[in-house]
């Protein structure tokens, strides 16, 4: 066999397997139930959680990320390189364990003093929007310096030369013509962060109608055995995350000429 | 008036120490040197892309090196030209504009006239990624010269053109500064477009500025042995400096352990007694001497008898290889083909050449040597 058809038989078999976790979701899927899961009162809180703390930390991550990105991108200055390798840290450490070390920074004096005097953050909602940030922080700057890296910084130069500051260049010109990528950044991001367990668990708990975003909510029906309303909630989930990736298929798919 | 007084910049291991030029105001200046000489990283310090940590930067007598690049009132063109691919033609144009009105070409007398002289007019509602290359490379230059800047820089924007193209902006270049008059700096390592754009011209090798002057100067006048090699010339021979004759105002100098005797003024410097020099002889000027026919008294000076060791077909002319009898150096010669027929030289063949006195110039072979000393001991 060659490596051409080597390469297609390892594509069709991936396809496969996520085929077939989908498709065993639907031994024990009860069609009658979907509507009422999804419209029973946990589900829409937990979805509407999921929704609004992920905006959040999307909004969050891209507002500090694109800053980080942009400079990381665009100039040189002692530290770039440990800087860039300590963004990667989100994307390889367990989600657990990130939210394990904001657990324990609140619990350090300086943390004390933000909890005490700032924002509350153990089991609550702004501690589900930290978690999710913490964990799309560093992808989003990663993939948002992805798409600054394409675009020349020759365009600068010349619309600077042309009269405009730094900032109007970045706007008028490196911005429009990052667009596409960044949003598609964006909106993996707030994916990741909708679909976020891990650290949100152990930094938010597990509260119904507080801290119970969706993978919370599956987490919690798994854990009180009912398998057909854990079905519906990941199908639900799954779908949300669908819709983002058709989305994000829609964005790189626009002309070039925005 | 732009000036670079004391310039130091460093990219890398790779350093510019001290230089210093002018460009003349309102002419086409060409910074010409071989890739790798510090062309781009001049022409960025000059817009301010590039942090100038010694030196002075003079745009009308402003000092500028400090400015952001917005401030310098520098216009830019890289060689990728980097048109706005979001912008239509007519906004790339008003980019440069502060406030430009709805119906700014129309309304702006300048840019009216930039538009015509560019032949941009029917371009102005269309995207950069539908241009041909010629159309793409003057929208560039309407871009650039939309806000009247005090100086134009280009950045090598013709390297990647085929010779057609190329021409056409060549001549669209010269047409556009002889109608808006604007002063440019113009960076090139091609020889013929710096001599067919360039008023004046400043030759750049490995960061040290070998020679400026005007296009005639610095093509039939090297200074420096690095300009002379650079600029392509070949007839290039070891010589030491014998005597001068200061009545006649010629010296004589040794070479291929022969005597030439030639114009002082033919010297890039007056050379010291004894001193090591490059001895250049201008290939057009060297004349073969038909059998029998009278030599004149003016070149029997310098006549030499040899063989014609290869002849090549250049196109436009003929390259004639020449060597001296009992030498061992080769003399190039060039002959325009109507000259060649009317010869009918052969390879092979044993014929009598005459070096006029015009034809020779006198590069020294050391750089470090005094621009204008006058050493006692030369006669």
């Amino acid at each position: 066999m060659n490596s051409g058809k080597t390469a297609v038989v390892a594509a069709i078999a991936l396809f496969l397997f996520y085929t077939g976790l989908i498709l065993s979701l639907l031994t024990f899927f009860e069609g009658q139930r979907f509507l009422d899961v999804l419209l029973a009162p946990d589900t829409l809180f937990s979805i509407r959680l999921s929704v609004i703390t992920a905006t959040l930390a999307m909004i969050l991550a891209v507002g500090i990320g694109l800053p980080a990105a942009y400079s990381l991108s665009r100039f040189q200055f002692p530290g770039k390189k440990l800087v860039d390798t300590l963004l990667e840290l989100p994307l390889i450490m367990s989600p657990v364990a990130l939210g394990a070390a904001l657990l324990v920074f609140f619990n350090t004096p300086f943390g004390n003093v933000i909890q005490e005097r700032g924002i509350l953050f153990i089991f609550e909602f702004p501690g589900i929007v930290l978690a999710q940030f913490a964990t799309i922080a560093g992808l989003a700057t990663r993939l948002m310096k992805t798409a600054l890296d394409e675009i020349s910084p020759r365009y600068e130069a010349v619309a600077r030369s042309l009269g405009a500051s730094a900032w109007e260049a970045f706007r008028k010109v490196t911005l429009p013509l990052s667009l596409r990528g960044i949003l598609s950044a964006m909106i993996l991001c707030w994916a990741k962060a909708v679909g976020e367990f891990g650290a949100t668990v152990t930094l938010a708990g597990t509260m119904a109608f507080k801290t119970e975003t969706m993978p919370v909510a599956i987490f919690m029906s798994l854990a009180s055995a009912d398998i057909p309303k854990t079905i519906i909630l990941i199908l639900i989930l799954a779908g949300i995350g669908l819709a983002a990736l058709y989305a994000v298929r829609l964005v790189e798919k626009r002309p070039q000429v925005l | 008036m732009i000036e670079v007084r004391g310039l130091h910049l460093s990219l890398g291991d790779f350093r510019i120490e001290n230089l210093n030029f002018t460009l003349k105001e309102g002419a086409f200046n060409v910074l010409l040197g071989p890739t790798g000489a510090g062309k781009t990283l001049i022409l960025e310090s000059i817009a301010g892309l590039r942090r100038v940590p010694k030196g002075r930067i003079l745009v009308d007598e402003e000092e500028v090196q400090h400015l952001p690049p917005e401030k310098r009132g520098v216009a830019y063109v890289p060689q990728d030209l980097a048109l706005f691919p979001h912008l239509t033609v007519e906004r790339n144009l008003a980019f440069g504009l502060r406030t430009p009105s709805k119906n700014f070409v129309k309304d702006d007398p300048h840019l009216a006239r930039l538009v015509e002289t560019l032949k941009i007019d029917h371009l102005l509602q269309r995207y950069p990624q539908g241009l041909s290359g010629g159309e793409k490379q003057r929208v560039a230059l309407g871009r650039a010269l939309a806000p009247s800047p005090r100086l134009l820089l280009l950045d090598e924007p013709l390297a990647a053109l085929d010779p057609a193209l190329k021409n056409e902006i060549q001549q669209l270049l010269i047409s556009l500064h002889r109608s808006l008059g604007f002063t440019a700096l113009h960076v090139t390592h091609d020889l013929d477009e710096a001599y067919l754009l360039g008023e004046r011209i400043n030759v750049l090798i490995r960061g040290k500025l070998e020679q400026s002057g005007g296009k005639e100067e610095v093509f039939l006048h090297p200074r420096t042995i690095g300009a002379a090699r650079f600029l392509g010339m070949r007839n290039l021979f070891r010589a030491r400096v014998l005597r001068r004759d200061k009545a006649r105002e010629s010296i004589a100098v040794g070479a291929w352990g022969k005597e030439v005797i030639l114009p002082l003024e033919h010297c890039a410097r007056p050379p010291s007694m004894g001193e090591e020099v490059f001895l250049y002889l201008r290939p057009e000027e060297v004349m073969i001497l038909r059998p029998g026919k009278p030599v004149k008294e003016s070149l029997r000076q310098n006549v030499f008898a040899g063989k014609v060791e290869r002849i090549l077909d250049r196109g436009t002319h003929r390259w004639v290889l020449f060597r001296p009898s009992g030498l061992e150096v080769q003399v190039e010669i060039n002959l325009p083909n109507y000259v060649f027929r009317n010869l009918g030289l052969q390879e092979g063949q044993e014929i009598q050449v005459a070096m006029r006195r015009e034809s020779f110039w006198v590069i020294p072979a050391k750089r470090c040597s005094p621009l204008i000393a006058r050493p006692a001991n030369i006669p």
